[in-house]
Order: C-alpha cells, then sequence, then structure tokens
C-alpha cells in the first residue's frame, strides 16, 4: 500500500515540476504572440489589444500564479490565436489522435512482438539476423522519413489517402451515412498508424527478442520441453508470457516517444491531431494552447507510468513479495 | 543455455504438432477472408466520394483558416473566407482594380469627408434582408473600442468617424481627415449580420471576440457562398449562397482542404485527388508543368525578397553598414540572377523597388527603380574609394572612427538573420550571398532567426531599440495599395511592422503626405519619389519579385490566382471547363 502511495506521490510531484517546466519554457524563447506578426492590420493597438487581454504585459510570476491557480480549477486557459477556450481547441485534435495512436501502437507491438518472438526462436540464423537488422533499420530512420516513403511508395499501391482525417469530398452535394465515414476516417488512418507502427516497432522486436533469449534459458521451458509440449505452446505459455515484463515497462515509458513520433507523423499526413496542434501552436506562440497540450500530455505520459508502476507489481508476483518484505 | 536447434527438430513432428498445424491452417483462413474483406471495404473505397461530386472544386493549400471571426483571425487564409462569406463595400476583380462589391457606386462630397455608397439589393443567407443598418452597426461597432477588441479591424477604418444609413439601400460614412487609402483599406472591411452578431457583442463590443461561428454552421452569409463545414486543419466546405447580391459560383461547392506540407499536396494533386492548388513550392513547378491535363500558371508578384540592414542612426556597432555608398557596393556585388535560377528555379526577376509586381498595374511601382546590375568590380571599387582596405584573409578593415559615434578599427563582417519562416530555401540564399560578399572582402555569418516571431526579436533587440541587429534576410507579401509596404520604414512603425529601424523624419513626412492625397496623379508621383528615395536609401537591398505559382486540372477554368484573399471571384469565376 506504502508502495502505491509513494508512486502516486511521486507521480504527482512530477506533474508539478513539470506543469512549472511547461510555463517558464515557452517564455524563455525570443518572441511573444504578437512580435512576430507583419500585416497591414497587425497594428500596434491590435497588438497591445491582444497582449493586454491575456495577461502577456504582467510580471511573469504573476502570471504563472494565475495559470496555477486557474489550471486547479480544471482551466487550461484561452487560445492567444483563435481566442477560444484551450480544452476546445484541443480536444478534438486530441480525439482525432487517440485511434492514431492506439492502432499505431498496436501495430508496432504486434509486429514488433512477432519479429521478436521469431527472431529468438531462429537465433543465428538468416533469419534471425535479417529480422534483427531490419529492426535496427526502422529503429533508427526517422519516422518522418518513413512517411515520405509510405506517401510516395505505398500510398498509390494501396489507393490510400495521404492526407487529412477525411475525404474533402464525403458528404458535400449530399448526407454521407455513417458506415461510409467510418470507412473513409479509417482508410485515412491506415498510413499515419502503419507509419508510426513502423517507426516504433523496432524497440518492440528487439526487447522481445532479448527478454525471448533470456526466457527460452530458463528451467521451465526446459522442463515444459521435457514434459512434450509443443513448440508453439512452449512459446505462447511459458516463455512469451514471461517475456512480456520488460515490454509493459517499455510501452509504458514509450509513451512519450509515442507522442513524440505522432507529431511527425501528423505532420507529414496533414493529419488534424494533437501533433498537427502543438507544431501550429510553437509557430504562432500560443502560450496557452501550448501549456494546455504539454500539461494533458505530460499528465498522460506520467500517469502510464505510475500505471506500468502498479501493473508491473501485479505480474511479477517476485515484485510483489518483495515489496511485501520491504513494508512487512 | 537451451538448445535451439533441437527445439527446431522437436517442433517438426508429434501429433500434438499435426493438430495445431490444422488448427493454425483454418485460423490463417478465416483471418485471410477477413483481411480480404477488411481490405476489399476500406481499400476499394478510393474515389467513391468523388463519383458524385462533378462540381465540387476541390482546392489544396498550405494555408489554413485559423478563425471564422473577423475580429479574431489574422491568418493569410482566413481573408479568403471572410471575402466569400461577408459582403465588402469594394474589392478587387481582375486586373487587381478596385470595383464595388456590395456597393453599385459612391460619391465623396468636395472636401472628401463624407462618402455615400448606393448598395445592391440581397438577403443574408438566412433570408433576413441585407440593409445598410448591418453596415452601419458593423461600422460604429468596431469604432466604439477600436483599441481593444475590436482593434484588428478598426485598424483599416483609421479616418473614419461614423457611419449613417439614409435608408436601406444607402450608407454614408463620415472621415475624420480626408483619406488617400480609405477605399483601398474598405476592400478589407467586412460587413456582418447584426442579427447574428449583435448578441455577442455585450458592453462596447468585448464579447466580439469570443464569438465562434464555426460552432453555428452553417454560417450566416451575405457574400457568394456561405460555410458548412469547418475543420481548422482539414476541410472547408463551401456552399453557394442563393441569396448573393453578385454573380452566382459556378461551382456546386468549394472545398479547400488544408496540407501541412507541400509534398502531400502535390502528390494528392497529381494523383487527381485535387483540382487546383494555391501555392506550388518552386522547386516543384516545373515538375508539374509534365503532367498531362494540368496547366501550371505563373503570376508575378507573389512576394519580394530583401537583404535588409538595421538602419537605426543610433546603433553603435559596424556604423558603416549605414552609409549609402556601402549599401550601394553590396548591391553591385549581388548575383540576383543567380538568386532566381538557383533558389527561385527561374521563377522570379531581379527587383530593386518596395512595391512588388503586383501594383503594377495599378500604377504604383515606379518604373526607373531599376537594381543594380551584377558587378563586383564596382563594389571593390567604391569599397576601396572609402578606404576599407583589405586585411588578413582578405577582409576589408574599417578605419577606427571617433566623435559622436567612436568605433575601433574592425573588419567587415557582419552577422545575418535568416529566420526560417520563408517559403524559399533561406539558407541556399544566403550561402550565395556569402560567396558572393566574399569577393568584395565582406564576411557575413548566418544566424538562424527561428520564427518569424523570433527573428523579429533578434532584429530589434534588447527593448526593441534596433542597436544591436547588423543585417537580415526576409520578404514582403504584396499589397496593391502602397500605403502600407510603404510605412513599414517610418518610426511609427517601430516595434510594430518595421524591421528595418529606419529613422527618417523627411521620409515621414512623406509617408504622412501621401496617405492623405486624394488626387490619384499627385499621390501617384509622391509614392514614386518615395520608391525611388528608398532605393537610394536602401533600408532593404530588394533581391527578387517572385512569382505566385499556381496549378490546375484542365477540367476547371477561369481562374484568378492574384485575387487570393482579394476579391469574390477567386470562387465564383472557376467553372468546369
Amino acid at each position: 500500500m506504502s508502495y502505491t502511495i509513494k508512486r502516486v506521490g511521486f507521480a504527482v510531484l512530477t506533474m508539478f515540476i513539470a506543469v512549472t517546466l511547461d510555463f517558464f519554457l515557452f517564455r524563455v524563447l525570443p518572441g511573444s504572440a504578437v512580435s512576430g506578426l507583419r500585416c497591414q492590420n497587425c497594428t500596434l493597438q491590435f497588438k497591445q489589444a491582444i497582449i493586454h487581454q491575456y495577461g502577456l504585459d504582467k510580471p511573469k510570476f504573476e502570471q504563472y500564479l494565475i495559470f496555477l491557480v486557474r489550471l486547479l480549477h480544471g482551466d487550461l486557459g484561452t487560445s492567444v490565436a483563435n481566442n477560444q477556450p484551450v480544452w476546445s481547441d484541443i480536444s478534438g485534435p486530441l480525439l482525432n489522435t487517440l485511434p492514431m495512436l492506439l492502432a499505431g501502437t498496436l501495430v508496432a507491438i504486434v509486429i514488433g512482438v512477432l519479429s521478436g518472438v521469431v527472431s529468438a526462436w531462429r537465433r543465428g540464423t538468416l533469419v534471425d539476423r535479417g529480422s534483427l537488422w531490419t529492426s535496427l533499420v526502422f529503429y533508427a530512420m526517422p519516422t518522418q522519413w518513413i512517411g515520405v516513403l509510405v506517401v510516395f511508395y505505398v500510398a498509390s499501391v494501396l489507393g490510400l489517402p495521404r492526407a487529412g482525417i477525411q475525404s474533402s469530398t464525403l458528404g458535400i452535394l449530399g448526407t454521407a451515412s455513417t458506415w461510409a465515414t467510418i470507412v473513409d476516417r479509417t482508410r485515412h488512418l491506415i498510413l499515419p498508424a502503419l507509419t508510426l507502427g513502423v517507426g516504433l516497432y523496432g524497440q518492440f522486436a528487439l526487447v522481445t527478442r532479448s527478454a525471448m533469449l533470456e526466457t527460452l534459458g530458463e528451467d521451465y521451458v526446459l522442463t515444459a520441453r521435457a514434459k512434450g509440449l509443443s513448440n508453439l505452446t512452449v512459446i505462447r505459455r511459458h516463455a512469451l508470457r514471461n517475456a512480456t515484463l520488460p515490454l509493459v515497462t517499455l510501452i509504458a515509458l514509450s509513451a512519450g516517444s509515442i507522442v513524440g513520433g505522432a507529431i511527425v507523423v501528423e505532420d507529414v499526413f496533414s493529419y488534424p491531431g494533437i501533433g498537427l496542434a502543438t507544431v501550429d501552436a510553437i509557430n504562432q506562440n500560443d502560450y496557452p494552447v501550448l501549456q494546455g497540450i504539454f500539461v494533458v500530455l505530460t499528465v498522460s505520459v506520467i500517469l502510464a507510468n505510475l500505471a506500468a508502476d502498479l501493473l508491473y507489481m501485479r505480474l511479477d508476483p517476485r515484485v510483489r513479495r518483495e515489496l511485501d518484505g520491504v513494508t512487512g | 543455455m537451451p538448445d535451439l536447434t533441437r527445439l527446431h527438430v522437436t517442433r517438426a513432428a508429434g501429433p500434438t504438432h499435426g493438430r495445431l498445424r490444422g488448427r493454425l491452417r483454418s485460423q490463417l483462413r478465416l483471418l485471410g477472408c477477413a483481411a480480404l474483406l477488411i481490405s476489399a471495404t476500406f481499400l476499394s473505397a478510393t474515389g467513391s466520394a468523388h463519383s458524385s461530386t462533378q462540381s465540387v472544386l476541390t482546392v489544396g493549400t498550405t494555408y489554413y483558416i485559423d478563425s471564422l471571426n473577423p475580429f479574431v483571425g489574422i491568418e493569410p487564409q482566413d481573408d479568403t473566407a471572410y471575402t466569400m462569406v461577408f459582403p465588402q463595400l469594394v474589392q478587387y476583380g481582375p486586373g487587381l482594380t478596385l470595383q464595388g462589391d456590395w456597393a453599385s457606386s459612391w460619391s465623396a462630397s468636395a472636401n472628401g469627408l463624407v462618402w455615400t455608397f448606393h448598395l445592391r439589393s440581397g438577403r443574408w443567407s438566412d433570408g433576413v434582408p441585407l440593409t445598410s443598418r448591418d453596415a452601419v452597426w458593423t461600422i460604429n461597432t468596431t469604432l466604439v473600442d477600436a483599441k481593444g477588441p475590436t482593434a484588428y479591424l478598426a485598424g483599416v477604418l483609421n479616418d473614419v468617424k461614423s457611419a449613417s444609413a439614409p435608408n436601406a439601400s444607402t450608407l454614408v460614412i463620415t472621415l475624420t481627415k480626408p483619406s488617400a487609402t480609405f477605399l483601398s483599406n474598405l476592400e478589407q472591411f467586412f460587413i456582418l449580420p447584426q442579427h447574428v452578431w449583435a448578441k455577442y457583442a455585450g458592453k462596447n463590443g468585448a464579447g466580439l471576440k469570443n464569438f465562434n461561428p464555426g460552432q453555428h454552421l452553417p454560417m450566416v452569409s451575405g457574400g457568394p457562398y456561405t460555410i458548412t463545414q469547418w475543420q481548422e486543419k482539414g476541410t472547408t466546405v463551401f456552399r453557394p449562397n442563393p441569396y448573393f447580391y453578385g454573380p452566382r459560383s459556378h461551382a456546386g461547392a468549394v472545398a479547400l482542404t488544408y496540407y501541412t506540407n507541400a509534398t502531400s499536396l502535390l502528390a494528392d494533386f497529381e494523383a487527381g485527388n485535387l483540382d487546383y492548388v494555391e501555392d506550388v513550392p518552386y522547386a516543384d513547378a516545373s515538375k508539374l508543368n509534365g503532367i498531362k491535363g494540368v496547366t501550371v500558371t505563373y503570376q508575378p508578384g507573389n512576394e519580394v525578397t530583401n537583404l535588409g540592414f538595421n538602419s537605426n542612426p543610433l546603433k553603435p556597432r559596424n556604423r558603416e553598414l549605414l552609409s549609402t555608398q556601402v549599401r550601394e557596393a553590396f548591391e553591385y556585388a549581388i548575383p540576383r540572377q543567380q538568386l532566381v535560377s538557383t533558389v527561385f528555379g527561374g521563377h522570379a526577376v531581379p527587383w530593386a523597388n518596395i512595391m512588388s509586381s503586383f501594383s503594377q498595374s495599378s500604377g504604383w511601382v515606379n518604373p526607373a527603380v531599376k537594381p543594380l546590375p551584377y558587378d563586383p568590380a564596382k563594389a571593390n571599387t567604391i569599397l576601396n574609394a572609402l578606404g576599407y582596405r583589405r586585411g588578413p584573409g582578405g577582409i576589408r578593415v574599417v578605419p577606427a572612427a571617433k566623435g559622436r559615434f567612436p568605433q575601433a578599427s574592425h573588419q567587415m563582417s557582419y552577422r545575418v538573420i535568416v529566420p526560417d519562416d520563408l517559403d524559399f530555401d533561406g539558407n541556399l540564399q544566403f550561402q550565395i550571398l556569402q560567396t558572393a560578399f566574399q569577393k568584395i572582402g565582406v564576411k557575413l555569418t548566418e544566424v538562424p532567426g527561428g520564427d518569424a516571431s523570433q527573428a523579429y526579436t533578434m532584429i530589434t533587440g534588447p527593448n526593441g531599440k534596433y542597436l544591436n541587429a547588423d543585417m537580415y534576410t526576409w520578404y514582403w507579401h504584396p499589397y496593391i495599395d502602397p500605403n502600407f509596404n510603404l510605412s513599414v520604414v517610418t518610426r511609427a512603425q517601430w516595434n510594430n511592422n518595421s524591421d528595418t529601424g529606419m529613422n527618417d523624419p523627411y521620409y515621414d513626412r512623406l509617408w504622412q503626405q501621401q496617405s492623405q492625397l486624394t488626387n490619384v496623379t499627385k499621390r501617384r508621383a509622391l509614392v514614386w519619389k518615395m520608391e525611388a528615395y528608398l532605393a537610394q536609401k536602401r533600408p532593404y537591398i530588394q533581391l527578387v519579385n517572385t512569382d505566385l505559382i499556381t496549378a490546375h486540372r484542365n477540367s476547371w477554368t477561369g481562374f484568378y490566382p492574384n485575387l487570393w484573399s482579394y476579391g469574390k471571384a477567386y470562387y465564383t469565376s472557376p467553372h468546369p471547363g
């Protein structure tokens, strides 16, 4: 119990530090939300009105306190760029990103685990070396580069859309059925998810291979084989199951990099998700939206890590026993 | 250590394995069938959305609509939306000439202070009559707190005192002083439906910025289109407004889709998913030329690029850069034609005027302002004559100076800020300039400028005093009327639109005069004089005047690319060809 409380306490402290950093980091950059505006209507009075309206003329520490108080009330503030509540600005992109993230992570896990298992099973063979090098190549390759390759060489072959979340002409002159909309949106999801998955799978493959090699050397695997169990059963029930523990940790730890991957994938595929919203907020120096996005992402990553910590305890009886011993 | 080879061997034998393989086969078959079904559903859907939408004009762009509220939106594409949705008194038509939009005619009083507009009969898209009272409400509401929530639109009503409506089809606008730019400014003023917007105004219009028309679709529109779908980073759909007072749209709808990058945009265009591309990168234009059924259009005057100088007379260091002779020498050293062919793929012309060729048809571009020829020998002669001899490494040395602004002897070595918000390869352009300046004994060092905001802060320096920066490369988008482009080098624009820090009272007076000269001929003469003055003083060395490159499928015709955000014909004119 005290372990759980400690982990939760640590997570809360991490959140506070991250939120504070989120606030000050963006303000260290030169320029403000209005200093880069150069247009006929971007008059001095217009810029001053914006600065005053958003309290950007107040001392930084006062702005920080206001930000914290609002955050405690669940208020992420108002966008400087379009004057809308930050939550309404980022909730849509978040909902767009989530299915892509899940699909991409699923693709990465499936390909990664299969590849890792096969590689470990065939250790030292051509298949192992091929799988290992492929994993390393994709692991090292920038995700946006994979995206560009997918746009050029995969999209036209499969006839899948290269950009956006929905066909531009869907339902314009009539009403698109729910099924047509689902199909259309899913088609737009495939390539970004595939890119994200391919970009991420390498690390899953390498970790799975390593964990599998370890478990395949354990006595209980030898015993299982001695009992006459089939290879598939040995792998599925005994080797892979025990090899999943580091995978759980990896999935939680890579939550941040998955989101990072989503940012570049969305930029390549013009996918209107949270990554695109982040890039846009950076370009516009829209501090409130940037803060909002980073608060949400930071909290998500911290919660994912917390969940992994707690899950690890549940999954591995040795950890539980050890903790029980420590806590008495 | 397990013997994995043995594991492989055992895998091949035994009755359990045979059953497993059978089960696996049937599972695989099932999986295969499911995969086929899914593939058939998701992959065969290609083009199904397009088949029933023959009159939908699909437009691809890398500019997005940030807000449908004209008190908020400042992105260039926002103006496209406002132009299509809201009535304007005047607008730009083909040929970039100012013409009536909602106003069919207008006249000014003898003293130029009272303007009377006669309005066309029309309705808002919800059927409510469109009257001069809407215009009066919009103008007067905007003016109530012009430094507050309505400041953005108020910027174009600078000289307006008030508006009144003698009857439903007549609008009278009173000015505080005669204005040369009043009419051209009105092109950017959008009339809002009072019956929709008034309830959000609150005290002094304070609530107007909070209203998000995107949450109340279809928008109540008085222009040729209403907006039925708005995805900021996706597709915005424009449908014809049946009550529009002007020429009807030829398209059943316009679907404007935003792309984050030109690569995806052009790939989609090549795949036939788009009818029109708004802004083709310079490097890709020739590639599109080879595609059957596609027309690429080049419109001179997209932007004027420049090498800017910190021109603040109080600049403490590298003060030789304030010298017009030094700047003249620099201009001789710049290989503009190389920039045109290398950086812009041939889609630009050498240029020296602060105004772009966009304003040529309106007569605002002084033809006598021409770029100096590329002549590094002449540049060297000028610098030699100024006493800047070559020192170590071939870099010229500026002798020490005394007086109000003492300077130690120093090399002609300067930092050039290069922002990354350019739509061309700024690094390549810098490298060409760097090599060219080496030939005249001047060393340039690139300083990454970051985005527009960061670059501007670096140029203006601490506290916005324009004391630290030396040079930078940037560009200006053209405006047809010269008032704005000429204003950016006035002292009044410091820390606003001035990127040069120029502080020249004589020039400022000229600018004030031109803004009040209502006689077009006299104003043109003054504007030309100012252009020549700037070309000689060189707060910027203008580099090139670039082309606006667009592409469309030949199944559509009637495009006016240069009317982007300037006139309603931009979307109403294209028709299936």
